[in-house]
């Protein structure tokens, strides 16, 4: 049998009711001092596992975040032995500590806008043609390149700092009431942004209702409300190994909200 | 759920599309087999070729926006660049492969190019 993580807890008790996890298997914690790892078993031929795999993890990681601090750690972290799981909670203890003291009645909330990029480019590229600010004799070949090369530099630009100022309009709304954030820009050119937002949980209320302030501001922004969510997006490590990778839930908060 | 998690949107399909972009620039594992190291180290050299090019452009734009340079050095910029990205485009054809391939995911950082 091989050992199925799902995250780190603030407890050094075993769990009082029984939760089912994956492939059904009971979940329990493998205590390290003061502090316990959740994991159950997984069979040995278990190779590969579907987006119903993510939400049961999921699931278990929500059950445990009702009574303890959870560093949710990511979806598929399988160790060989429980003599792997504690040498891996013996090196990072100071780091886990921190953390659960860090994320203690925290919660998480994804902000996702989109903007009608193209709609912004074709104002921009007006605006350029209408005012070339540094202009090159297009005499040549050469010349003819760099100027296309120049408009390009100089759209993109602009295209830029529009985003920029849109996400700092977005962000305002959220900003106070926050206390961390992670804000990702343009990762594709309609997404501006795909924001996650840390918050004491007694706050939520006045997070949500920040979203239906800039739901409802004037605007051809569109969005995407999620939350609260496990502290999927704020657990950081100052200690280097491989099993940084076990806390690399990036993208996780995008598979669950596929439908 | 057991924390009750929301999700509000007034345009899903955008957002799944969209989200589908993200999740298709972000390979799950390396593709490296005998088959297609050859492929692969291509890739990464190519990718990081690319990089710098796309840095000096971007710094001869920089220069031209300042108005630093003569129409001269500009013609010279000019020719040095086209020739770098046709070099850049008949590499890319021997070794079969496509602009959006030539990046690195490097995790949180995000996207090398």
């Amino acid at each position: 049998m091989k050992i199925y993580a799902y995250g780190i807890v603030d407890s050094h008790n075993r769990l009082e009711e029984p939760i089912a996890g994956l492939e059904g298997k009971g979940i329990y914690n493998v205590f390290y001092r003061d502090i316990a790892v959740t994991v159950s078993e997984l069979n040995e031929e278990t190779k590969e596992m579907t987006d119903t795999g993510i939400l049961e993890h999921e699931k278990v990681v929500e059950r445990l975040m009702i009574n303890f601090t959870v560093l949710p750690m990511r979806f598929l972290t399988v160790f060989n032995t429980k003599e792997d799981v504690l040498s891996m909670v013996e090196f990072y203890y100071e780091d886990f500590k921190n953390n659960l003291e860090k994320l203690r009645n925290k919660i998480e909330f994804g902000i996702k806008v989109i903007w009608p990029a193209d709609t912004i480019k074709k104002r921009i590229i007006d605006a350029y043609h209408k005012t070339i600010r540094v202009s090159i004799p297009a005499e040549s070949p050469e010349k003819i390149f760099v100027e296309e090369k120049f408009k390009k530099y100089t759209i993109d630009k602009e295209f830029q700092e529009e985003a920029n100022r849109c996400i700092t309009v977005v962000d305002d709304y959220f900003n106070k009431i926050a206390v961390e954030k992670r804000l990702k820009k343009l990762q594709t050119e309609n997404l501006l942004l795909n924001a996650g937002y840390l918050l004491e949980k007694e706050r939520q209320n006045d997070f949500k209702q920040a979203f239906e302030q800039l739901k409802n501001a004037p605007g051809d922004l569109r969005f995407l409300f999620s939350g609260p969510w496990p502290c999927y997006n704020f657990v950081t490590l100052t200690k280097k190994s491989v099993a940084d990778d076990y806390f690399n839930t990036e993208g996780i908060l995008d598979r669950l909200l596929k439908p | 759920m057991a924390i009750e998690s929301i999700i509000e949107t007034d345009s899903e399909s955008a957002f799944i599309q969209e989200m589908e972009k993200t999740r298709d620039a972000l390979p799950s594992r390396i593709d490296a087999n005998p088959e297609n190291v050859e492929k692969g180290l291509a890739k990464l050299v190519l990718t990081l070729v690319e990089l710098i090019r796309k840095l000096l452009e971007k710094q001869a734009m920089r220069r031209i926006e300042s108005g630093s340079l003569s129409d001269e050095e500009i013609e010279k910029i000019g020719l040095t660049l086209l020739k770098l990205e046709n070099k850049m485009k008949e590499l890319k054809n021997v070794f079969g492969l496509r602009d959006e391939e030539l990046n690195i995911n490097l995790g949180p950082l995000g996207d090398l190019i």
